[in-house]
């Protein structure tokens, strides 16, 4: 079996009034992990804990099959990429680069031109960072980082401030290094567009703690609790409780149901489906476009939300009856009121 | 770039010039004066003094030992003020800026009663290592140094706050140990400031008069000179050496700036 390139059994820390509490997290090798999470829930204190700068108070972490729970982080062999990415404004691109092999034993051979070549960025050699494009700072970045010969890479929010045309680029530009290099990351991001594109597989930290680690589609569809709904953009949660008609009778359910999985018809069509399909008589309220999509909002008795593409072609406007269908495999049904994990 | 004034915001910087040039005129005003009363044959005459010459060396190389001592323990302390995150932080930053607020003929006061002759640290001082600081180019230091430390303090810790830890972070991470991180990245990054800092805990250490009078009224610093020619011979011997040291002091104050000024800042990145 391969050896995780990063195993963490339950990791506590304690930062103040904030903590970290039992993490438990593995990363196969050349394996992208998207890290979400609302502000506050510790994103960044676990990547800076993976990269040894805070000493966990009970659990273990290990990097590469080696117990590296107390060590330093100079001696973890970990890339840590930070917004805007962190290259040392005083020093040349070149001098950037050769940091991090003056820095790492076993780095003597890397040599700062061949790197800055195969990055694209030999010409800017001895530009100074405040000179370079957000693009040319990633490659430079990456070209640092990999000179220190990393095991692993972990990205806090490195586009956070880039204008979405910019991150769109840099993202598949990063996404085709982090393939081809064949190495794990971990990656922060407030973005759900960074998870569908980066991610193999997403974790979702809420107050200290991880809340469901999965696959995209695991996670995104099927969340584990209210938390975890709210994080990855579920519109549509329902608190109520639930009748026989459309689940097994709840008293107090709450349904998660992605707008994107909301069918809705012009008119009052409902009809009945072999696939057992939940149809609800509704009245459009507001049609809101988002580029190519729209976000439509009905009132089915409670409000409802549907990700529709060109409704007004399908005769969908404010005020138009409408029928909706829930395909019954897109319902999803947190147990209890959605109570997080600790 | 700065960015210039626009969309009728020109009639606020115009009143702010106006008013400015004010108070640019009442700092020059007395400095031009001073200049404006003496002759080049009095000032050649004043600077050939012995005494002169030995009061201003002597303030001189105070001022630079007291810049010298202020960063050699005010800048890792002005790290640890912007980078601990540790309780009581702000109270003690307000407490670094008190000696800025006491009277300079308290702080004499002060001065001399911890480190007079029978002070609790003077005593001791000259009675295990023969180190008097009453009346001695010692006393001139810790005067100058008691009023002008917080300059270099303060500077440095604005300075170290304006480079970003996440920097220090990375370089942990490219395998540099702490030392050598905060040696390779955040100090060249600060320094600037702490040039800035030191260069204005010089100026305020050479233009020192009270303190320094108390603790160590001789050897005499020039601004003590300047005080016992004032009494003695009256203003225009006086006024003379006080050009003298201003010169001095002006120049070696640029050239400070510069050297300040020259040096990468903190916080350029794009």
């Amino acid at each position: 079996m391969t050896v995780p390139i990063l195993e963490m059994e339950r990791v506590a820390v304690r930062l103040g009034a904030f903590a970290l509490r039992n993490v438990s997290l593995a990363l196969a090798p050349s394996e992208i992990l998207v890290l979400i999470g609302p502000n506050g829930a510790g994103k960044s204190v676990l990547l800076e804990t993976i990269a040894g700068f805070h000493a966990p108070a009970a659990g273990c972490i290990r990097i590469a099959g080696r117990d590296a729970t107390r060590l330093p982080p100079e001696q973890r062999r970990v890339g840590f990429m930070v917004q805007n990415y962190g290259l040392f404004p005083h020093l040349s691109v070149a001098a950037n680069v050769g940091f991090a092999i003056r820095a790492r034993r076993g780095a003597e051979g890397v040599d700062v031109g061949k790197l800055l070549e195969r990055f694209g960025v030999a010409a800017l050699a001895k530009r100074l960072p405040h000179d370079l494009s957000p693009g040319e700072k990633q490659r430079v970045a990456l070209a640092r980082a990999l000179a220190s010969r990393p095991t692993l890479f972990l990205f806090d929010e490195p586009f956070a401030v880039l204008d979405a045309r910019t991150r769109a680029t840099l993202r598949d530009e990063l996404r085709q290094f982090l393939r081809d290099a064949k190495l794990a990351a971990i990656f922060v991001s407030h973005d759900q567009s960074d998870v569908h594109i980066l991610a193999d597989r997403v974790a979702v930290l809420h107050d200290g703690a991880l809340q469901q680690v999965g696959s995209v589609d695991d996670v995104f569809s099927r969340p584990a609790n209210r938390h975890v709904a709210d994080s990855v953009g579920v519109e549509n949660i329902l608190s109520g409780a639930a009748t026989r008609r459309l689940l097994p009778e709840t008293p107090d359910a709450t349904l998660c149901l992605r707008a994107e999985d909301v069918d809705v018809l012009p008119g009052d069509v409902r009809r009945e489906s072999a696939d057992g399909a939940i149809w609800l008589e509704a009245v459009v309220r507001d049609v809101v476009r988002l580029g190519p999509v729209a976000r439509v909002t009905l009132d089915c008795g409670f409000p409802l939300v549907a990700a529709l593409l060109r409704p007004e072609a399908n005769g969908l406007s404010e005020r138009t009856p409408a029928t909706v269908r829930i395909p019954r495999a897109s319902l999803h049904v947190l147990s209890g009121a959605g109570a997080p994990r600790d | 770039m700065t960015p210039r004034p626009v969309g009728g915001s020109h009639g606020v910087f115009l009143v702010g010039w106006l008013v400015g040039s004010l108070l640019i005129g009442f700092i020059l005003a007395p400095l031009v004066g001073l200049a404006a009363t003496q002759s080049p044959e009095v000032l050649a005459a004043v600077a050939a003094m012995p005494d002169v010459r030995e009061a201003i060396g002597l303030s001189l190389v105070a001022s630079f030992l007291a810049a010298a001592l202020a960063s050699a323990a005010g800048v890792p302390l002005a790290y640890v003020l912007a980078r601990g995150g540790f309780r009581g932080q702000s109270a003690l930053a307000a407490f670094i800026d008190l000696p800025l607020a006491v009277p300079h003929t308290v702080a004499g006061i002060a001065l001399l009663l911890v480190f007079g002759r029978r002070g609790m640290l003077g005593g001791p001082a000259e009675h295990l290592f023969g180190l008097r600081f009453w009346g001695s180019f010692a006393g001139v230091v810790v005067g100058m140094l008691f009023v002008s430390a917080p300059y270099t303090v303060n500077a440095a810790r604005l300075g170290f706050e304006a480079v970003d830890p996440r920097l220090e972070q990375v370089a942990r991470t490219l395998g540099f140990g702490p030392w050598r991180a905060l040696a390779t990245v955040t100090l060249p990054l600060a320094w600037r400031s702490v040039m800035i800092g030191m260069t204005l805990t010089f100026a305020r250490a050479i233009s020192e008069f009270a303190a320094v009078a108390i603790l160590a009224y001789y050897p005499m610093t020039a601004p003590v000179k300047i005080y016992e020619l004032f009494l003695e011979q009256g203003l225009s011997q006086s006024a003379a050496v006080a050009l003298l040291l201003l010169v001095v002091s002006l120049a070696l104050f640029l050239i400070f700036r510069l050297i300040a000024q020259g040096r990468v800042g903190a916080g350029s990145d794009r």
